[in-house]
């Protein structure tokens, strides 16, 4: 039955039966599975249930594939959003964990679910060897009755068992309608072609273009003003501070906070803190209990002091900073600072010292928008060392100090 | 047409007075339970009486009887409610894998008219007692003492509560009934179309009854445990576990049934990988409508909401609820994966178990800590009213199987089914 149609110039690419019914193709599968066959194929019309098993196709690998990619893809998204929201870009939302695990579920849920699908086509694609751009069947002219009511089986040359005579024989005994050789008639490249290369190549360039306008932005500098892609945002219809609104009776567009609203962190509950009074109402002798009275107070205390302070008052404490100094200098009305080792400051106590501060005094105006609460006590921590490193008696010193001074 | 009319009517009347002139089976397979496997039956009876009787007196009290008794009829509602959904489903589809179970469904779907008398244990106490053990709403002063309570009081009274009950049971006992009784009537037809055309035309507003009543249903028994709490999504969650345990129930039914010789060459790993796959689906259904649930609950952070989580993350109820998201997600998820797992009977018997027990957990999970507060407090009662209920559920499935043909003969895509394959 065998018909030699070529002029055996091309290579052999197999044998090729064709069959009148899925039954015949069904049995011949199972004889040629029988007999070791690996390179082998069937063609039918329509999807023939049981052929996988005659044939002997074993499971697919390709779940494996897709769960190493659906794990990839979980991995992905956990890392991606620990980073950002983590690490690299800490934003608090809602008083919620900078890494709040319920919220990145989703697209753990999503990149799983993409990643998977991607390795499901290309899985798919790759394990079938395709795309494949042209088969040495294409130009067999019978073959084309596989879309329409012919059954094809073909064992490829490629097979290590493939043996001529053998492989004929076998073929033979399945009882096909034809029998014949095929060969490798294909006269252009087998490769990917030429248009489709272009388009590819096109659309590989057309990419980058993004990436080569985002590199020209960051490197060079522009007279134009920015490109405003997203106009909804860098135009915000929003009500800004200082702007009106009509929506209400004052027009204006800042609201005041409700009535008795207190900013967090600002309640201010403490009067020994934050007021410097007793619960008597009178001013406080002392430090409030949450400051300590230890050297890292005290040197809190001597930067605030020579920041805030010693510009008037000198470093020292004496009133003769460099702002008077210089208001001295340049002659006028000027209002000298107070000497803060006078006796009348020694003798103020040091909650009044803590009212000046935050409030002010004459002319000095009150620094408790500049100097947290705890800092302000440590600038009188400071101040009473000065005072008391100032005019006392020699008697008082310590007993090294006094041999230094004779 | 007038004569087809009159034959099938006959043949609900043979079928009604127990005399089966129904279709043989194409394959010559057994269809018809022994009267032998009736014994089977009558243990399960009695291991079902007498283990709520233990439970009862293990309990120490009506409280905690209420509650195991609650989480055991939840869970055996769920496998005849799934019965009923599955039944008017595969003909709304035009289903023709499933024919040769659809029967098996049907009789797992009269589970409903047991379920019917065994809510009564509930139903009777909250709305003919007045007695607010299971469900706070049931006492006035409680709803009066907030807002939030009050203005629910158009739903949660005991008179539109009981007006519902009935609803769901009615509406469900007929179903089921109305589905099975039709479809034995085409079995003694040579593939009536009629039949099979009207059922599926009636499957759609079956269906839609069915939703309704599912949900309210959920929304009913387990969420109104706590009468502050609300989740839209609640009645799909109830819905996902009747699936589970539904499917669960179906393969190990049939399992069964060969056993007992029936069915034995009629249903194979082809139709047992497709329970399996629905059983797999619907646990993974469960998880996204469970986490969803959690997810919109946790970020908006509104107190109604949020304390009933509070509630199952306090002490070791944190324990039971990561118990709850690894063994009924996790662990099936992977473990019922593979093609391999769903298609070989004894892996399949053993996931179905599993699901089984799993979805008895999430039932205990939703109703135990309405009074263990603080932590879990396992009862002998939650397990031997658990272990009754099953009892009682495999009674009523070998009562309603006998004497009976366990598959649709009638239907005109049986041959379709015996020759199903999955690609």
């Amino acid at each position: 039955m065998t018909q030699s149609t070529s002029d055996n110039q091309q290579p052999l690419f197999g044998v090729i039966a064709e069959y009148d019914t899925p039954t015949a193709i069904y049995n011949a599968s199972k004889k040629v599975r029988d007999a070791g066959y690996n390179r082998w194929d069937t063609y039918t019309p329509f999807p023939i249930h049981g052929i996988e098993k005659a044939m002997g196709i074993r499971m697919t690998k390709l779940p494996w594939i897709v769960i190493c990619a659906t794990l990839t893809g979980l991995t992905t998204a956990i890392l991606l959003q620990w980073w950002t929201n983590a690490v690299d870009y800490k934003w608090l939302i809602s008083g919620k964990p900078f890494w709040s695990w319920p919220a990145n579920v989703p697209i753990m849920f999503e990149l799983s679910v993409l990643f998977s699908a991607f390795a499901t086509i290309f899985g798919m694609l790759v394990l079938n060897n395709l795309p494949l751009f042209s088969h040495p069947l294409d130009l067999k002219e019978r073959f084309r009755r596989v879309s329409d009511d012919k059954f094809f089986l073909v064992i490829e040359a490629s097979d290590p068992k493939f043996d001529h005579g053998a492989t004929t024989e076998l073929l033979n005994a399945t009882t096909p309608v034809v029998l014949e050789e095929v060969r490798d008639e294909r006269t252009s490249s087998t490769a990917v072609p030429k248009p489709l290369v272009y388009i590819l190549l096109l659309g590989l360039f057309g990419s980058l273009v993004p990436f080569a306008l985002f590199a020209k932005a960051r490197s060079s500098t522009m007279r134009e003003g920015r490109i405003h892609v997203v106009w909804d945002m860098d135009f915000s219809p929003s009500y800004k501070p200082q702007s009106d609104n009509i929506h209400y009776s004052d027009e204006r567009g800042m609201r005041s906070p409700v009535t008795g609203t207190v900013a967090r962190g600002h309640l201010n509950a403490d009067e020994h803190l934050h007021l410097g009074k007793q619960e008597n109402g009178t001013y406080a002798l002392t430090l409030p209990s949450t400051v300590a009275a230890n050297d890292d107070i005290m040197k809190r205390g001597k930067v605030q002091f020579e920041t805030y302070c010693s510009p008037c008052h000198g470093t020292a404490g004496d009133g003769n900073g460099i702002v008077h100094k210089r208001a001295e200098a340049l002659g006028g009305a000027w209002v000298p600072p107070a000497n803060l080792l006078s006796d009348h400051v020694r003798s103020q106590e040091a909650g009044k010292l803590f009212n000046t501060i935050t409030n002010g005094y004459n002319s000095m105006k009150g620094y408790a928008s500049q100097i947290e609460a705890e800092d302000r006590w440590a600038i009188i921590l400071y101040l009473r060392a000065l005072q008391n490193s100032q005019g006392i008696a020699a008697s008082e010193l310590p007993e090294a100090e006094r041999a230094q001074l004779k | 047409m007038a004569d087809d009319k009159n034959s099938s009517k006959t043949g609900e009347k043979a079928q009604a007075s127990s005399g089966p002139q129904a279709q043989p089976m194409p394959n010559g397979d057994t269809i018809v339970l022994p009267a032998a496997a009736a014994g089977a039956g009558k243990i399960a009876l009695i291991v079902g009486v007498v283990s709520l009787a233990i439970a009862y007196f293990t309990a120490g009290g009506w409280q905690q009887f209420s509650h195991s008794y609650l989480t055991a009829f939840m869970w055996g509602l769920s496998i005849s409610v799934g019965g009923v959904w599955w039944v008017m489903l595969q003909h709304l589809l035009g289903a023709r894998a499933s024919v040769v179970m659809r029967r098996v469904g049907e009789v797992i779907a009269q589970g409903v008219l047991l379920m019917s008398v065994l809510a009564l244990v509930i139903i009777v106490p909250t709305v003919f007692l007045h007695d607010s053990t299971i469900y706070q709403w049931v006492n006035h002063d409680y709803m009066e003492s907030s807002h939030a309570l009050h203005s629910k009081v158009g739903y949660l009274n005991t008179t539109f509560f009981f007006i519902r009950m009935v609803f769901y049971f009615a509406f469900w006992s007929l179903m089921a009934r109305w589905w099975l009784k039709k479809s034995m009537a085409q079995d003694s037809t040579k593939g009536d179309v009629e039949y099979t055309l009207s059922l599926q035309g009636k499957a759609a507003p079956a269906l839609i009854g069915f939703t309704i009543a599912v949900t309210f249903c959920a929304v009913d028994f387990l969420m109104s445990l706590d009468a502050y709490w609300f989740s839209t999504i609640f009645g799909i969650y109830y819905f996902a576990t009747c699936v589970i345990t539904f499917h669960s129930f179906l393969a190990l039914a049939i399992m069964w049934l060969q056993k007992k010789g029936v069915l034995a060459k009629s249903v194979n790993a082809e139709h047992f990988h497709d329970i399996g796959k629905m059983m797999f689906a619907f646990t993974c259904f469960w998880s996204y409508v469970g986490f969803s649930q959690f997810m919109l609950i946790w970020y908006a952070n509104i107190p109604e909401e949020s304390h009933w989580y509070h509630e199952r993350f306090e002490g070791s109820w944190m324990t039971a609820s990561l118990v709850l998201a690894f063994f009924h997600f996790i662990v099936p998820f992977f473990g019922m994966m593979s093609r391999y797992m769903k298609r070989n009977p004894k892996t399949l018997k053993f996931w179905a178990f599993y699901l089984l027990a799993i979805c008895w957990f999430d039932m205990y999970w939703l109703v135990a800590p309405n009074i263990h507060h603080g932590g879990v407090n396992f009862q002998l009662s939650d397990l031997f009213a658990w272990v009754g209920m099953a009892g009682l559920v495999v009674w009523f499935f070998v009562l309603k199987a006998q004497k009976k043909n366990l598959v649709a003969t009638g239907d005109p895509r049986l041959k379709r089914s015996l020759a199903f394959e999955n690609i």
